[in-house]
């Protein structure tokens, strides 16, 4: 029994650490790091790139103690079958899980130059088209329905 | 009691600026942090670059094009099937 309860509490502060290192990594996303990268000189132009970056994460735990049974009738079950045992374990356990991820995506590029500063947006061609053929398809799709039930 | 502004904030910030020459921007940014006791999401993004050259500050805002797009394709797919669900609608009404 105390060791299965030592163990459910080592569960815990197991727990208590991972989310912990788990939310410093979700969290580390919300700096100026994340965003702006460190300048890049090339020639007499300073180039930083500008990313919006996305970060999320959960976590989840569970233990338990089975019933705690009287001494008299695990002697009965033990005389049966097994020998002897003093403790009275009522068993139990416990588990961690958990899973997070981030995503990032160039918005513009800054160019410092002789010229002066310009912002140069960086356009995703393909996350543009990926959402333009789900629309397309959603919306033929609802058109043909549309079309045959006013048909028939 | 879990108060909502703690699990929820909304950050601004600057980076580190950055000076050529004359010139110093100073990029800025925003935050948008959620802590729930059982995770969290960081939502952030560049807004905008201060430019100071001369004594004069310049404010440079960055658009994301890529999520204007997306957001328009929305708004446009969402105003048409409206009209077209309207249409059909009077259209089975004018029948009956």
């Amino acid at each position: 029994m105390i060791d299965t309860r030592t163990r459910i509490l080592s569960l815990a502060e197991k727990t208590s650490e991972q989310s912990s290192a788990l939310f410093d990594r979700i969290f580390a996303a919300a700096h100026s790091e994340a965003v702006y990268s460190k300048p890049v000189i090339s020639g007499n132009h300073t180039v930083i790139t500008a990313s919006e970056v996305t970060s999320g994460g959960g976590f989840g735990s569970g233990g338990g103690i089975g019933p705690e049974l009287p001494l008299s009738m695990i002697k009965k079950q033990d005389d049966e079958a097994a020998p002897h045992s003093e403790h009275v374990n009522g068993g139990g356990g416990g588990g961690i899980g958990g899973g997070g991820g981030s995503t990032g995506r160039p918005v513009a590029v800054i160019i410092i130059g002789p010229e002066g500063v310009t912002v140069k947006p960086v356009l995703d061609v393909t996350k543009i088209a990926l959402a333009g053929v789900t629309v397309g398809i959603v919306m033929l799709t609802t058109f043909r329905k549309i079309w045959k039930v006013s048909k028939g | 009691m879990i108060r909502l502004k703690d699990q929820f904030q909304v950050q601004t910030g600057v980076a580190p600026p950055v000076t050529v020459g004359d010139v110093t921007v100073t990029p800025q940014f925003q935050a948008v942090i959620i802590r729930l006791p059982i995770g969290g999401f960081v939502w952030n993004r560049p807004t905008a670059l201060l430019v100071e050259q001369n004594g004069q500050t310049t404010r440079f805002p960055i658009r994301d094009i890529t999520r204007i797009l997306l957001l328009w394709l929305l708004g446009f797919s969402l105003v048409l099937s409206i009209v077209s669900f309207i249409k059909f609608s009077r259209r089975k009404a004018i029948r009956l």
